[in-house]
């Protein structure tokens, strides 16, 4: 983008402002742009989807009366929410109280200067992208504390505690995951790991060797449990603590921490695809450079929503870990397992300093394997279970 | 190295268990859903497709009742108060008041297998909510209707014929199997 | 395992924390209140305080006639109705030496042993929900749903049945509805393997519920522990194996007793793998049942105006949760004189207290939902 901006300088609009002033007058339109016409519908229909699926999963519907199949239903759970009293409660801290949604929503749409939409569609293509994103998802600790603490309730203390201990601990592999791909890729920004990759997907780095394999579910595990979902999410478990530390919050306050939560899930998936699984890279069909940028657009829109897919979806199936299982799932197994994985890629590295392609498709072959296996088994449990009963409904 | 195995028996059992649990939630998904979007997505009214036995919200035909006071006396919880009056010139006996309270009926049934002709009877109807408390409380007498007596040797009047047919069918659906003849008990099974 | 946290305690000085896991509260199981002290995690203790949904059913008995208190009886256990009614007719026949048909005894464990499967269902389906596992839940309301439509052809009413009376039953069971009872049940088998595949072996629902508030026997027998409960301690004991009435005798079941298979005898997976069996053995009796069914009247020749003469009586049946007792007082009129009622759940929650010291917050959640406690069988 910067680029864009040095041509449309060079071009003499903006009549001779300090070229800071311009940058920052860019920077501010463009991250205007992404979050209000990106990320805000994102996050709402993020969440109408996530009732959809679950629904669904559930052999019932979910809202499908407000607009085409209640795709604006999100609209109407903001507009509902902004109309409701805000309450306060007297004995709470008043100014941590207002401001913990606000520091949560900065930790989640800071990152989305660095998402790489397109091969040109990217606000700000640092060269230590991933690892400001790993930085900056950090602050969300510090907001779920606040609320916990400010909310003057045990409750809600409890709830910020426990959140704190999972998100601070859960970095650890999740950092480490994202290590073995830079040591694969050899350089942090984002645009530059995309370019390492190629668009098949034998070139990705998921198929790369076992070890990053074994590192992207490590990656995945570790990033659902930063956001706070399940099975990981005990901070906000309804049935055991009311609703953690968002049990005093109410109206448009409330909504705000789980828009950041579902906008996180994109987030996941976009970090997801970034690393693992090729970003925008698309097959040379056209060369239409118009072309070219829309392609990639809805190639990594479509990958990174299937992992938000599939983030809803273990949401659906798994119970819920308590607090010392959590603790010790992440210490004694996803930290070892992702030491494994980084030593295993390195010393894979020195073996093959230019990467092994019969390795890699031999990898693509297993991960089709498994796929087939998995609709092998849904195939089973449909017949299994003689779906006929309900095509009756007797009222 | 026994450590070592459960580990890695820890860890496979953990995703072999997880992969079969989205295996099934996936299939789930793919099949249709049951449920029933009432009331405006079906082809027919709810209240016609309920079993005939269904016990909504009573109802009462005064026209065939006789005014023998069993389901005010055998309701468990009193919802039911009857008033009878008797015209002194022409020593004709009527209604004066029937209600009903719907909140507090119990919907056990009790009074309507006890009723002779089946007047007082379970309809299928079950929304019953409104605005107002009084609206709970159904009042079927808006003039004084005289008692029924049962005419010996069958009903011969061309529209009371309806009525009491419709009564004696649902004693026949309802009733509890060894009061009435050919009940529902004596021939079935 | 929580000495090491008391030790540390004593040498700074720290206060417990006391909670209150309020009536209103998602997940437990109707209006129950439990006061929790808790060090940080552990929990010191739990005291349950109940009564929030006490209506004065035992009161009521001594003031409705004894075929108008039949209606009032579904409403001590909403979810188990069926058990209660036929208890307390067993109570009514018993004093006064009135012969049940048998064909309403036969249809009487008909409706015994699908409200049973739909008792269990609610029990193993907001057990998952209150773990965390939210599908399965919906799941088994699905199931429940077919079971209710059931209901419904059979009696008329979905919830509170006032089916089975003194001397039968209230209405016959059709021949049809003998036919979709039986689909149901060749659909159900298959359901609850699913539901096994599900939740039952997934690795983390066994972690959280493996070797957590073990009840050993010893502890099962002092606080008279009833029902799944009891047997998932081992102890085999069933009141219509033990103490039989109605025509269990002549049905082949299997008890179901907990085997600590995966963690200790006693243990929350016990009790919840304890009633999945239980299921499964409700449709073997079912499927016997409606073969057995013979023709007859469905209900003896009881007066309207109900007499029994003086006496007294304690009727037991095995109720979903637990033995469930009816000791009923006739003083010759047509109101009885004292009517109480013992549930399994009142028992239960005595134990709340003893088990839960040691444990965390989300194991005493896991231990509510698996002793299976029901607000309207705890105050009645």
């Amino acid at each position: 983008m910067q680029a864009f901006v040095d041509q449309l300088i060079q071009e003499g609009y903006f009549q001779g402002l300090p070229k800071e002033i311009i940058y920052l007058g860019a920077m501010l339109l463009a991250a205007l742009v992404v979050l209000s016409f990106f990320v805000a519908p994102l996050a709402g229909i993020t969440s109408w989807l996530e009732r959809r699926v679950w629904a669904r999963m559930q052999s019932r519907v979910g809202p499908n009366r407000v607009g085409p199949q209640g795709i604006l239903q999100w609209l109407a759970d903001g507009i509902k929410n902004l109309l409701k009293e805000d309450i306060i409660p007297s004995a709470a801290d008043k100014w941590l109280f207002v401001l913990a949604p606000y520091i949560v929503f900065v930790g989640f749409l800071a990152t989305f200067v660095v998402i790489p939409f397109g091969s040109q569609l990217i606000v700000a293509d640092l060269n230590i992208g991933i690892f400001y994103l790993l930085a900056v998802t950090s602050l969300v600790v510090v907001g779920i504390l606040m609320a916990g603490w400010a909310s003057n309730n045990k409750w809600s203390l409890l709830g910020g505690m426990r959140s704190a201990a999972q998100i601070v601990s859960y970095e650890i592999p999740a950092g480490l995951a994202v290590l073995t791909i830079i040591f694969v890729a050899g350089t942090m920004s984002m645009q530059g790991i995309i370019k390492a990759q190629g668009w098949a997907p034998w070139d990705w780095f998921l198929f790369y060797n076992p070890f990053t394999f074994v590192a992207f579910f490590l990656y995945f595990t570790a990033a659902l449990a930063e956001g706070n979902r399940t099975p990981f999410d005990i901070p906000e478990a309804e049935s055991e603590l009311v609703a953690g530390y968002v049990t005093e919050y109410s109206g448009m306050r409330f909504l705000f921490f789980f828009f950041a939560e579902w906008g996180n899930l994109y987030v996941i998936g976009a970090i997801a695809t970034t690393l693992f699984l090729g970003g925008w890279q698309v097959p040379p069909v056209t060369d239409n450079p118009v072309l070219i940028g829309v392609l990639q657009f809805m190639v990594f829109f479509l990958k990174a929503y299937f992992w938000v897919f599939v983030a809803m979806w273990v949401r659906g199936t798994l119970p819920r870990v308590r607090v010392d299982q959590l603790m010790s799932a992440c210490w004694k197994y996803l930290v070892p397992l992702s030491f494994v994985s980084l030593l295993g890629t390195a010393a894979w590295m020195v073996l093959y300093p230019k990467g092994n392609r019969l390795a890699s498709f031999g990898m693509f072959l297993m991960g089709v394997a498994i796929l087939l296996l998995f609709f092998k088994r849904v195939n089973y449990q449909i017949r299994h279970s003689r779906p006929e009963i309900y095509w009756k409904p007797y009222i | 190295m026994s450590t070592l195995v459960e580990y890695v028996g820890n860890v496979a059992e953990t995703v072999t268990t997880i992969f079969e649990g989205m295996a099934i939630t996936f299939s789930h998904f793919v099949r249709r859903p049951m449920t029933i979007q009432y009331p405006d997505r079906i082809e027919k009214p709810v209240q016609e497709m309920l079993p005939l036995r269904y016990r909504g919200i009573l109802e009462v035909d005064l026209d065939i009742c006789t005014g023998c006071l069993a389901c005010e006396r055998v309701c468990p919880i009193t919802c039911i108060t009857i008033g009878i009056e008797m015209n002194k010139e022409t020593k004709q006996r009527s209604f004066s008041h029937f209600d009903i309270d719907i909140c507090k009926c119990m919907y056990c049934g009790l009074c309507a297998e006890i009723c002779p002709t089946g007047s007082i009877r379970h309809s299928q109807e079950f929304e019953g909510a409104c605005y107002n408390p009084a609206g709970l409380v159904r009042h079927f007498v808006t003039e004084p209707v005289p008692l029924y007596k049962p005419k010996k040797g069958g009903e011969t009047d061309a529209q009371m014929i309806t009525k009491v047919e419709l009564g004696l069918k649902y004693l026949d659906e309802f009733a509890t199997p060894e009061e009435k003849v050919g009940g529902a008990g004596a021939e079935e099974g | 395992m929580s000495d090491p946290v008391h030790a540390e305690s004593e040498a700074f000085h720290t206060e417990d924390m006391t909670i209150s896991m309020g009536p209103q509260h998602p997940s437990t199981h109707g209006v129950l209140r439990f006061i929790v002290k808790t060090d940080g995690e552990v929990m010191r203790e739990a005291i349950p305080d109940v009564g929030y949904l006490h209506r004065s059913i035992e009161k009521i008995g001594e003031k409705v006639t004894w075929h108008g208190y039949v209606p009032y009886t579904d409403r001590a256990d909403y979810l188990a109705a069926m058990f209660t009614n036929q208890a307390f007719c067993m109570a009514a026949e018993k004093l006064a030496g009135v012969e049940v048909a048998r064909r309403g005894e036969f249809c009487r464990v008909i409706a015994c042993e699908l409200n049973r499967i739909a008792s269990h269902l609610i029990a193993v389906g907001s057990f998952g929900q209150d773990i965390g596992a939210v599908t399965p839940f919906i799941h088994a309301l699905r199931e429940r749903e077919t079971i209710n439509n059931l209901m419904e052809e059979i009696c008329g009413a979905r919830l509170t049945y006032n089916y089975i009376r003194i001397g039968g039953v209230g209405y016959d069971i059709t021949p049809e509805t003998c036919g979709r009872i039986s689909e149901f049940l060749d659909h159900f088998e298959l359901i609850v393997d699913e539901y096994n595949r599900l939740l039952s072996y997934n690795k983390i629902f066994i972690e959280r519920l493996a070797n957590i508030a073990v009840i050993t026997r010893e502890d099962a027998f002092q606080y008279n522990i009833v029902g799944p409960n009891l047997r998932a301690s081992g102890v085999k004991w069933d009141i219509r194996r033990d103490i039989p009435y109605s025509v269990y005798p002549e049905l082949e079941f299997d008890i179901p007793v907990g085997t600590g298979e995966k963690g200790t005898l006693g243990d929350c997976y016990d009790r919840y793998i304890v009633r999945i069996r239980e299921m499964q053995e409700s449709c073997r009796i079912l499927h016997q049942c409606l073969k057995m069914l013979p023709k007859g009247p469905a209900i003896a020749k009881v007066a309207r105006k109900f007499k029994p003469p003086a006496g007294e009586i304690y009727v037991r049946v095995e109720a979903p949760r637990g033995d469930m007792g009816f000791y009923v007082v006739s003083d010759g009129s047509e109101y009885a004189y004292r009517v109480r009622i013992r549930t399994g759940s009142f028992t239960a929650m005595s134990l709340i207290n003893k088990i839960s010291r040691g444990l965390m917050v989300a194991d005493l959640i896991a231990l509510i939902a698996s002793l299976d406690v029901d607000a309207p069988e705890i105050d009645r």
